[in-house]
């Protein structure tokens, strides 16, 4: 294990002597906890060593090297005699870089376990989606996958690895802060310095991207299925992975998070023409809900990808990917899956009349009716059943709407915006009609009654 | 202390009264400093209040003041005297060209060995204040700490100095140049919060169906008052980086996230914003919006008019816990309510603000409260 983190103490000190180091021990890690999110580049690091005191001042210098941590996230608390351990001060010696050294006046001596945290950067993760489609479509087999990253130049073995799954706010980045020449920085202002700041960063997240893809390439392999405990906590789900992982750096992990067989699914078809344009969007459409043979968690959002079976030989066809948003509890999801042409939705405009005209004193048009009547034809040429919702966008809020028979039954989305939507059977076509009529000028103050 | 000393007082003694010299002529003693006391309480600047005693003649003295390699704002160099201030007079001081130094002329009535406090601002020193708080697991209490950040950057070294800030002791620290040093000073094991959720309709998209694969986060906050009932409330809190944890019931911690804490005075109300709920959806829809009562000119058209405007909000809680959510809404102008289904605060002419309280989800689904404003906006000019 390369190590990057070291430890020193120097016992019975009564000030800070970093310029002349009496190594006493080197402790390792007993323990480490590492807290990854996906939101932002964060991690908190914990580790758990034993140190050794001696009664009166203790300094314990600790430093890194190669990582990006935050030393401002520096903290450090004694888990046993915490009472007689007073940790007086941390001090971030002048012209050392990425070196704590803490002040400490133990009533104790002998061996004490601490407990050290830090922020971090380098270390990531994200959820991923495979989607089986039964050959009917009704159903779909969902296998959730996490896929832990270290690119944070240390190697952590036996570490305990915890997802969180949620939106941190930051007011800095923890690169950003771990690149600082001083820890807390420094009250001099220097404007050229942080441009120079900026510029390192993007060379060095174009590294990092390098790395990650290479170690897609590379690493890839699947693992042993190990448990994802999952508990929510404030705003956040934390997953929380069985036992311990060894995560060297530059190496990328692969966990199941949760597998389900048959989840109902919806094939869902939308058009828009203001949203999506003249096109069919293909939509597959389920629940985060029990009945969905979901609901216990969270779905964290990530990427889907999507295929059918299509014969009794478990040979698959690849219907395409989705990425979709963090799905809470009970809440509906829709892939999209994009444009599709075998499905088709087309609005024709089969009349245009103008009525009701009102003429102001002078004679002028002051008012008017406009009514137009469209035919819609939506055709399924699927060979699996579809349900198609087709919203009609306005360009007005004056408007009354009469359907021309009982297929595709609407509903108000909003105030320019209706909604029909419709069940097809497998290769079926259904025709419906509407005439809309929107009221201009003067005819505008007989809304209100028309509308009724 | 690495013994470079770079704020340097000399004394020359002039027995005669003479013009000055056009070369200078230095050091005659040294004295060190007795005390030293840096002053924080101004966030701005900082203050070096430093004690010295000078070897004063009777008649007049010259004591020469010179910095090198830090920044020292000369019109705020101030000298006291003492132990004698009745017999010991400045009478003036002056600048030498091109030089980072003053010359204090003083009149001494006798031979003194006189303590003088010399006070200056200093740049490039200062302090910074961080917070780190845990939550525990039920996030209606955290155990607050507060740091004192030294940062001395100002080019000298602080061997021992007082070090005071605005409340609270003075206490004994040493600084060396470059050096920050961070300390525990304010520790405060329960202090209650609330949790509070707003969404901001002028703020936050209205419909997260018309968003692509975007959460619509509401922004959650926890409210902290500086009051004894907390705890605190005996001196203002500064303002500073709070980072926030949570207890995670396994003797450990997760981080929920971190805000820039403003300045609260005894009795306000803190609130740091820690991220964005995801589990709590708004979808606000306008689903009605026409012109009514048109007042018309000779010409028929219309210069005036009232609007009638509906306005519903879906408010779906998808947590597995209660939370109440703090909606606000805003109408321009002047305006009616019709009817509104839910109870509302008027914040100001434009601004109304509702507390929902939202129940946890069932295995039935979310918990959906729904808002109705029906409203008219009066008298709107015709453009």
């Amino acid at each position: 294990m390369k190590r990057r983190f070291a430890f020193f103490a120097i016992l019975g000190l009564a000030a800070c002597a970093y310029g002349k180091v009496d190594l006493v021990t080197l402790p390792v890690r007993d323990a480490v906890q590492l807290t990854i999110y996906n939101s932002a580049d964060l991690t908190l690091a914990r580790e758990r060593r034993t140190l050794t005191f001696a009664e009166g001042a203790n300094a314990l210098q600790f430093s890194w090297a190669n990582t990006l941590s935050d030393p401002t996230s520096l903290e450090m608390l004694p888990r046993g005699h915490a009472a007689e351990i007073d940790i007086a001060e941390l001090v971030f010696p002048p012209r050392t870089r990425n070196l704590g050294l803490w002040n400490i006046n133990s009533e104790v001596s002998g061996k004490v376990p601490v407990e050290i945290s830090y922020l971090t950067s380098g270390l990531s993760w994200r959820a991923f989606y495979m989607g089986t489609l039964a050959p009917d479509e009704k159903t779909m087999r969902l296998q959730a996958y996490v896929r832990v990253t270290n690119n944070s130049g240390e190697d952590y073995e036996n570490a305990q690895v915890r997802l969180i799954v949620g939106k941190v706010h930051l007011l800095d980045e923890i690169a950003q802060l771990a690149r600082r020449p001083h820890a807390y920085g420094s009250p001099i202002q220097r404007v050229g310095d942080d441009w120079l700041a900026g510029r390192a960063v993007k060379k060095e997240l174009e590294v990092r991207l390098n790395l990650e893809y290479d170690a897609m390439a590379v690493c890839d392999a699947p693992m042993d299925a190990k448990q994802i405990i999952k508990e929510g906590l404030s705003e956040y789900f934390l997953y929380t992975i069985e036992g311990t992982e060894t995560i060297p750096n530059g190496y990328s992990k692969r966990l199941l998070s949760f597998e389900v067989d048959d989840v109902p699914v919806v094939n869902l078809y939308k058009f828009e023409e203001d949203q999506y344009g003249a096109e069919v969007v293909r939509f597959l459409s389920f629940a985060n809900d029990a009945d969905h043979e979901l609901g216990e968690t969270p779905i964290p959002g990530g990427v889907l990808k999507a295929y059918r079976r299509v014969d009794d030989q478990r040979h698959l066809s690849y219907v395409g990917e989705s990425a979709f948003k963090y799905i809470p509890v009970g809440e509906d999801v829709e892939l999209n899956f994009g444009p599709v042409r075998d499905v088709v939705v087309e609005p024709t405009l089969m009349n245009f009349a103008t009525d009701n005209y009102r003429f102001d004193r002078k004679g002028n048009v002051a008012g008017w009716d406009e009514q137009r009547t469209f035919e819609v034809k939506v055709r399924n040429t699927r060979d699996v059943p579809i349900q198609v919702e087709i919203r009609r966008n306005f360009e007005t809020s004056y408007w009354t709407l009469t359907q021309g028979n009982d297929i595709g039954a609407f509903e108000t989305v909003d105030v320019d915006t209706v909604k029909f939507t419709l069940t097809l059977p497998a290769r079926s076509q259904k025709t419906f009609e509407y005439t809309l009529t929107t009221y201009e000028g003067t005819r505008r103050e007989a809304w209100k009654r028309l509308a009724r | 202390m690495n013994g470079k000393r770079l704020i340097l007082l000399a004394i020359v003694v002039l027995l005669a009264v003479a013009p000055m010299a056009s070369a200078r002529i230095k050091l005659v003693a040294l004295p060190e400093r007795a005390a030293t006391v840096i002053r924080l309480d101004n966030p701005n600047a900082t203050l070096i209040e430093e004690e010295r005693v000078l070897t004063l003649q009777k008649g007049l003295n010259k004591v020469d003041f010179s910095w090198k390699g830090v920044q020292i704002d000369e019109d705020s160099i101030r000298l006291d005297v003492l132990d004698h201030p009745e017999g010991v007079n400045l009478l003036s001081v002056s600048y030498p060209p091109d030089e980072a130094a003053l010359v204090w002329e003083i009149s001494s009535g006798g031979n003194y060995a006189e303590t003088v406090r010399i006070s200056y601002l200093l740049r490039n020193i200062d302090r910074l204040i961080t917070y780190k708080a845990i939550a525990d697991k039920a996030e209606t209490q955290v155990g607050l700490r507060s740091y004192l950040v030294l940062r001395n950057f100002s080019g000298e070294d602080f061997e021992k100095a007082r070090v005071l800030l605005d409340y609270g002791e003075a206490f004994e620290q040493g600084i060396d140049h470059e050096e920050t040093k961070r300390m525990l000073f304010l520790k405060a094991p329960k202090v209650p919060i609330r949790k509070i959720w707003t969404f901001d309709a002028a703020q936050l998209p209205w419909d997260p169906e018309r968003l692509e694969n975007q959460n619509v986060g509401i922004p959650v906050s926890y409210r902290i008052v500086n009051d004894a009932a907390s705890g605190l409330g005996q001196f203002a809190m500064w303002g500073g980086k709070a980072r926030i944890f949570q207890d995670d019931g396994h003797e450990s911690t997760i981080f929920l996230g971190e805000d820039n804490a403003p300045l609260v005075p005894v009795g306000e109300k803190m609130e740091l914003y820690i991220g964005d709920s995801r589990d709590i959806v708004v979808t606000q829809r306008k689903m009605k919006d026409t012109r009514i009562n048109l007042r018309k000119n000779d010409a028929g058209r219309i210069v005036l008019y009232d609007t009638d405007e509906l306005i519903t909000a879906k408010i779906e809680n998808f947590k597995d816990s209660p939370a109440t959510l703090t909606m606000i809404q805003h109408i321009e102008g002047q305006w009616d309510m019709k009817k509104c289904n839910l109870e509302c605060k008027r914040k100001d002419a434009s601004t109304l603000e509702f507390e929902i309280e939202l129940p946890a989800r069932t295995e039935e689904g979310p918990a959906v409260k729904e808002l109705s404003m029906h409203y008219h906006r009066r008298n709107v000019r015709t453009r």
